[in-house]
Formats: structure tokens, sequence, C-alpha cells
């Protein structure tokens, strides 16, 4: 295989120019958000954790909705991308376990609110998502082909879905 | 000296862990046991210190399904724990409890699903019962919850819950050893940064 495939961890971002295809594994409660530039086929992978960065000071700003996004817009700028011809599209968000009873009142929300604001910071930027698969109670594997844009979501036991 | 996030352990405070994980391991070993009537035999809990990918490592492939039951803890301690079942200790449970046995996660009945979730379940409840008692703190544990997922998925659950304090995850390794097979489990404990203060204190360390 010619083509490489780049990973990117909880809490990262890479992206890629030409043949290449970037990955992320099991997306869970968190959400995967791919940028892509059909024009110059520049294609980004975000995966972030939590909802908001609340420490201005905290560097890990890939963990987070709000610095996530920006940064990474930010950086695919740099190398050429233009917003007004991005495709965005998103994962994840699901609610890995349902806590019955007490004690779990916003635990397990996680998803959600990770996905509320994913979505709020993209209209924020005038980026308007093209698909998205999110929610649901399992986790997800979601890569971008960078050389045509493609986005794949890999499930345990259901097919694999183009996005 | 008080600490801000788990990687700030010393290797005494580490070692008091171990010391009461290891008692902790062994009640969950005697519940086992009992619900199993085999002999179950442990190694010495290893208790580590790790980021999200190290742990997923340890335990397995990021995409392997696993079965994996989440209890939240309350009261004196606040915090999570998570039991994670592989495929081999899974069938040795549930050849024994069903008398069956499954090749995949994705096969699971209600019925054996039901199953890993009480012997999750029960092994939780026996690690910090001992706990408890060694350490003179009262927990209240909520209903436990399960689900079949991707192992990554599985721990990112933990990694969001602390993820505005800490990136590490506590993990309790200690091998089952039934019928001569080392079958690994995967349990983590993740008490709140206070909580493990408190705890390191009632101990007299820290």
């Amino acid at each position: 295989m010619s083509e490489k495939e780049i990973k990117v961890g909880i809490g990262d971002m890479k992206f890629a120019r030409g043949d290449s295809r970037v990955i992320t594994y099991a997306l869970g409660s968190c959400i995967g958000v791919t940028f892509y530039d059909p024009l110059i086929k520049l294609g980004g992978l975000l995966h972030i954790m939590l909802p908001a960065r609340v420490d201005p000071n905290d560097p890990k700003v890939f963990k987070y909705a709000d610095s996530g996004i920006r940064e990474t817009l930010r950086k695919l700028t740099a190398f050429g991308l233009m917003k007004n011809r991005t495709i965005v599209k998103i994962a994840g968000g699901a609610k890995m376990f349902e806590m019955k009873g007490s004690g779990g009142s916003d635990f397990g929300n996680i998803g959600q609110r990770n996905a509320a604001m994913v979505k709020r910071v993209l209209m924020d930027e005038r980026l308007r998502i093209a698909a998205e698969d999110i929610g649901g109670s399992y986790a997800r594997t979601m890569l971008i082909d960078v050389s045509n844009g493609d986005v794949i979501i890999r499930t345990v036991g259901r097919p694999e879905k183009h996005l | 000296m008080r600490l801000k996030k788990y990687e700030d352990m010393n290797l005494q405070d580490l070692d008091v862990m171990k010391e009461i994980s290891s008692i902790g391991t062994s009640h969950a070993a005697t519940a086992l046991s009992k619900l199993l009537q085999k002999e179950i035999r442990i190694s010495i809990p290893e208790i580590s210190i790790l980021g999200y990918e190290e742990t997923v490592d340890r335990l397995g492939d990021i995409e392997e399904l696993v079965t994996a039951t989440l209890v939240r803890m309350s009261n004196e301690i606040n915090g999570l724990m998570l039991f994670v079942f592989k495929m081999d200790l899974a069938n040795a449970v549930l050849g024994k409890l069903i008398g069956r046995e499954y090749d995949s996660f994705e096969e699971l009945d209600e019925l054996a699903y039901s199953a890993l979730e009480e012997v999750g379940n029960i092994i939780i409840c026996s690690y910090v019962n001992a706990f408890t008692q060694l350490v003179g703190v009262e927990i209240d544990l909520s209903v436990p919850s399960s689900t079949v997922n991707m192992l990554g998925g599985v721990l990112t659950v933990p990694m969001a819950e602390y993820g505005y304090v800490t990136d590490k995850l506590m993990y309790i390794n200690a091998e089952f050893i039934v019928d001569g097979k080392r079958l690994s489990d995967g349990l983590l404990m993740l008490p709140d940064i206070e909580s493990l203060n408190s705890i390191l204190e009632k101990l007299g360390v820290s």
C-alpha cells in the first residue's frame, strides 16, 4: 500500500495532503471532526474529548472542542485551506454507559455536550456540517481519505459507512 | 503534600495503593471463586498510572471488543470503578455459570450479558468492600452499568470524566489464575483527586 496512514490520538489533530489517510480509533464520547478542502486536497482530522477549554493556559488545545476547532482552522488555513470550500464532517459523541438511578445525572451526557459544543463552534466559524454520525451507544473509528475527501466510519457489528 | 493529579503520587503512595489493591483484589478473587466454585488464584497486582494510549496498549487492542462494567462511588470517596472483561476471562466465567462459551462478544445473548454484568459488579463490590474496611471510609456504590464496546471507546469514559484534572488513569492489573490459565483482567479504580488525598491521609502517608 503506497498510501500513508496517519494516526490521530485522543485530544490531538493531524492533517495531510494528497495520498494519505488520516485515522482515529474508537471514538466513544469523544468527537472526530474532519476538515477537507477538495481543491487543494488538504484534509485534517481532529479528535476532541471535552467541550470547552476552561484554563486558557492549558497547552492541550486539541483536547477541547472550542480551542481544538479554532486551532485546527488556524493551522489548516496557513496551509492554504479556504473556509468557503471546506467540507466538515463529524462523528462520535456516543453514550457509552447508561447510568441507572441516581448519582449519574450529568454523567454519560458528555457525548451529547461535546456534540452540542462542536456544532456551536462550527456555526460560529460559519462552517456547515456536510454529514454527521453522532450519538448512539457504540464506539466509532473514523478515517478520511485525503486523496478524495471520503470519510469512512467503522463500528463493530455494522457495515462500514461512508459519510 | 496534597496531590493535584494521579501522577503526583510518589513511590510510597503507590506502594500503599498497591497494598490495598492486593487485598481488594484477593477479596474479589475469593468472591469469584465462590461464585464459580473453583479455585482462583491471583498474581500480585501492579498499579500503574498511565496515559490513555498506554492503558489501551496494556489491556489489548484499541478496536478490540470488550465487555465493561462501570460503577460510580460516592459518599466519602467519589469516583469510578471500571472492570473490563476480555474474551478469555469472560468465557471462563460464562462456561462455569451458564455452561456456554462464546467466540466473540458480538454473540452474547441477554443471559450471558447479565451474567457478566453481575460478575463485574461482584468483583467491584468485593474490591470496594475490602477497601472501605481497610481505609475506614464509607463508600456508596451505584447500580452497575455495562457495555459491549471497543476497548478504546470504553476507556475514553474515565478519561473524559477526569479530563479537566488529569490525563492519566490508575490501572490495577492482576492476573486471575483459573485452572492453571492466566486470565488477564482490567480493573480501573479512579477516585477523584480529593478522594485520593483523603485515602492517603487516612492511611498515614502524604
